[in-house]
């Protein structure tokens, strides 16, 4: 989430605003990207608020898929971002695992001070997305292959210097104040305190895509890099940038989790891979790059979590889940098909 | 064009060097990351009448088989002080566990093993190669999982460790004198033998004092995520409130149930337990908001497994104990303290 430029050139006109209809009328709303994501989220939610019964609307039971949602959110927003842009980021989890052992090693084995640990373990997720980008832009090699060989790199990595370091690969924390509430903490007993950091990360960014020119260039640059290249936009910067940005959000994530359970584990972060790429699927973004929407992954996300945590209110054997969330996966990816097909080919020829 | 050719043989030797210097630091990185072993198998290359032992494990970046390889290191030095090696042959990951397992085993043969010790995971997968072990002449000894009945199949000499069943029936009968009525169970592995055995035998456990278990099967979207299986297990205690305990398969789930009661604020209602050990449950345990952990003693598996390996070769030392249990120990408020010490030690 680092500016791509320090430099700071103005550019707040409208003019730059991609793909925005303003005063769009109530027909244009099934022409919207996101329209198909929105249809997906309310339908998830009606089926398990009815079959939920009040547990699921209850405040224990919001908080259930909005905790769930913020932190898959956190990692979500970026790399659906990375993925606009045409690239995939699979090393989140070791990101993730890496940073939350960082925290717990350098605040909790050797008792530095936490904030000290929280810089150190965020720092390394920048570090690990600069070398993702730089490897990317410069050997060419598709991101596919090097973030999966720095998922298992930095897993090797994190293992081993824990052992060396601690003897065991689950090291416990003490936080204390005020990083506990900052980070790690429940808000009523219920709502983490992750969630404000979620919507954070989605104001940022969703003014970053929709309302600057580096969401020009991002689009830009998935959709044809060759163009986007030829019109002057810092393609390898944009990227490096961008890959800064999911390590970015992977390492806050693991810095949450640390904090809000006391304790960090070796093995743990790596379902976000999967998740936080199927969340920005089910958000309508191509896996080609060059089309998809802040609000959209977001979407994805609470989609993903209510799916996720509510099948446990309904009572039912949970054995089910995964097959539910592989049908929605479809269900979801059919469905954005048909909505962006009628977004794009919608040309305002009669235009009155 | 022949130095063409070259440049490109070059560069694919290079890579394949690289390749293979990457995948030798990730095994070094998960399966034997001591310096110890590496100079132990090749000060025993003479052969100067040392024993030669493998140890098939789990990868060692679960919290459990990092104890199971302290206790293996620990008893390694017994076996080098006397000219011998132990040698740790883990997986890179669980994707594909018995076949590659019983690929190690293979391993272990070739390399010229003096005695192996492997765990029967799936045994239909690996006993194939464990009884090409005890064919070749090398003494096997079976350890953590498969128990007696998987020794005796195959042939080796002894099993030791834990019986999942029986580790379950005993939190049952633990929990029963609680006055615990109806248990969840968490299953964040479900499928897998082990987890099943372990709510299997919970639920024998439980109602043998009239009580009820039953098991919360987790999806794998869930598993290495604490706030996903946290909220799950929130969820099913508000949906059920006749649940007066939960009880999970490993620790790092027992963090997130432990989050879970908290969140549904039934601390009260519902005590918690969970199989394994680690030094967040002691402090936990310690401080009362989690009732008890069950034990099987991981340090202990490796540590006997690799001295019997290493006396039965030498001396032809064999134990009465058939099979050698290492658990389960029931760590609770009572003897807390002293299991806290062992954790700091990277031992419990």
């Amino acid at each position: 989430m680092a500016p791509v430029h320090t430099s700071t050139a103005p550019a707040s006109d409208g003019a730059t605003v991609p793909s925005e209809s303003r005063g769009a009328a109530l027909g244009n709303l099934v022409r919207r990207p996101e329209t198909g994501a929105l249809i997906g989220t309310l339908s998830v939610f009606v089926f398990f608020a009815i079959f939920g019964g009040s547990q699921f609307l209850s405040a224990g039971g919001t908080a259930s898929w909005l905790n769930v949602a913020a932190e898959l959110g956190i990692i979500a927003i970026p790399v659906g971002l990375l993925m606009i842009s045409g690239e995939l980021d699979l090393s989140v989890g070791s990101v993730l695992a890496s940073s939350s052992m960082t925290l717990a090693i350098v605040s909790g084995h050797w008792g530095a001070p936490v904030g000290l640990g929280i810089l150190l373990a965020l720092g390394l997720g920048l570090l690990t997305g600069f070398l993702n980008g730089l490897l990317v832009t410069r050997t060419g090699v598709p991101s596919f292959v090097v973030t999966l060989a720095t998922n298992f790199g930095l897993a090797g990595l994190t293992l081993g210097l824990s052992r060396v370091i601690t003897g065991t690969t689950s090291v416990a924390i003490d936080p204390g104040s005020p990083a506990k509430e900052l980070f790690g903490t429940l808000l009523a007993n219920k709502f983490e305190v992750a969630i404000f950091w979620w919507i954070g990360v989605v104001l940022v960014v969703g003014w970053m895509l929709h309302a600057s020119r580096y969401g020009n260039w991002i689009l830009a640059v998935g959709g044809d890099t060759v163009s986007a290249r030829a019109t002057g936009i810092p393609v390898p910067k944009v990227k490096i940038a961008l890959f800064m940005g999911s390590a970015l959000g992977a390492a806050l994530v693991g810095v949450i989790q640390t904090l809000l359970y006391n304790s960090a584990q070796v093995a743990n972060g790596q379902a976000f891979v999967f998740n936080s790429i199927i969340a920005v699927v089910i958000g309508g973004v191509l896996l080609t790059g060059g089309y998809g929407s802040v609000v959209g992954v977001v979407l994805g996300t609470l989609t993903f979590a209510i799916v996720q945590q509510g099948i446990y209110y309904t009572g039912w054997n949970s054995d089910w889940a995964s097959l539910i969330l592989g049908i929605l996966l479809l269900a979801a990816v059919l469905m954005n098909n048909t909505f962006r097909k009628m977004a794009l080919s919608y040309a305002p020829k009669r235009k009155a | 064009m022949s130095t063409k050719r070259t440049w490109v043989r070059t560069g694919l030797a290079t890579m394949a060097a690289a390749t293979l210097l990457l995948v030798s630091a990730c095994n070094s990185g998960s399966s034997s990351s001591t310096g110890t072993d590496d100079e132990a198998t090749t000060a025993s290359g003479g052969g100067a009448g040392g024993v030669d032992i493998y140890v098939v494990g789990g990868k060692s970046d679960d919290p459990f088989w990092s104890r199971v390889k302290r206790g293996a290191e620990d008893a390694a030095k017994v076996a080098e002080s006397t000219g011998g090696s132990v040698t740790w042959l883990g997986p890179q990951n669980y994707d594909n566990l018995g076949p590659d397992a019983a690929k190690l085993i293979d391993t272990a043969v070739s390399n010229g093993a003096d005695v192996v010790v492997g765990p029967d995971w799936v045994p239909e997968a690996e006993d194939a190669a464990f009884k090409r072990v005890v064919d070749k002449g090398i003494p096997l000894f079976i350890y953590n999982s498969g128990g007696l009945e998987a020794a005796d199949s195959v042939g080796a000499l002894n099993y030791i460790g834990s019986d999942d069943h029986e580790a379950g029936v005993a939190g049952g009968e633990y929990l029963g004198e609680q006055g615990v009525q109806h248990v969840l169970c968490v299953n964040t592995l479900p499928g897998a033998a082990n987890s099943e055995a372990r709510c299997a035998g919970l639920a024998e456990g439980v109602e043998g004092s009239g009580g009820e278990a039953e098991q919360l099967p987790m999806p794998s979207s869930s598993f290495g995520n604490p706030t996903a299986v946290s909220q799950g297990i929130k969820a099913a205690l508000l949906k059920d409130d006749t649940v007066d305990a939960v009880v999970t398969i490993g620790t790092g789930d027992a963090d997130a149930a432990a989050s879970a009661i908290e969140q549904a604020e039934l601390g009260d209602r519902v005590s918690l337990g969970t199989f394994d050990l680690d030094e967040t449950q002691l402090s936990r345990i310690k401080d009362g908001t989690q009732l008890f952990a069950i034990d099987q003693q991981p340090y202990m598996q490796g540590y006997l497994a690799v001295s019997m390996a290493n006396s039965y070769v030498l001396y032809g030392i064999e134990l009465p104990q058939r099979p050698l249990l290492t658990g389960p120990a029931i760590i609770d408020g009572s003897n807390v303290e002293s299991a806290i010490a062992g954790a700091e030690a990277g031992v419990r």
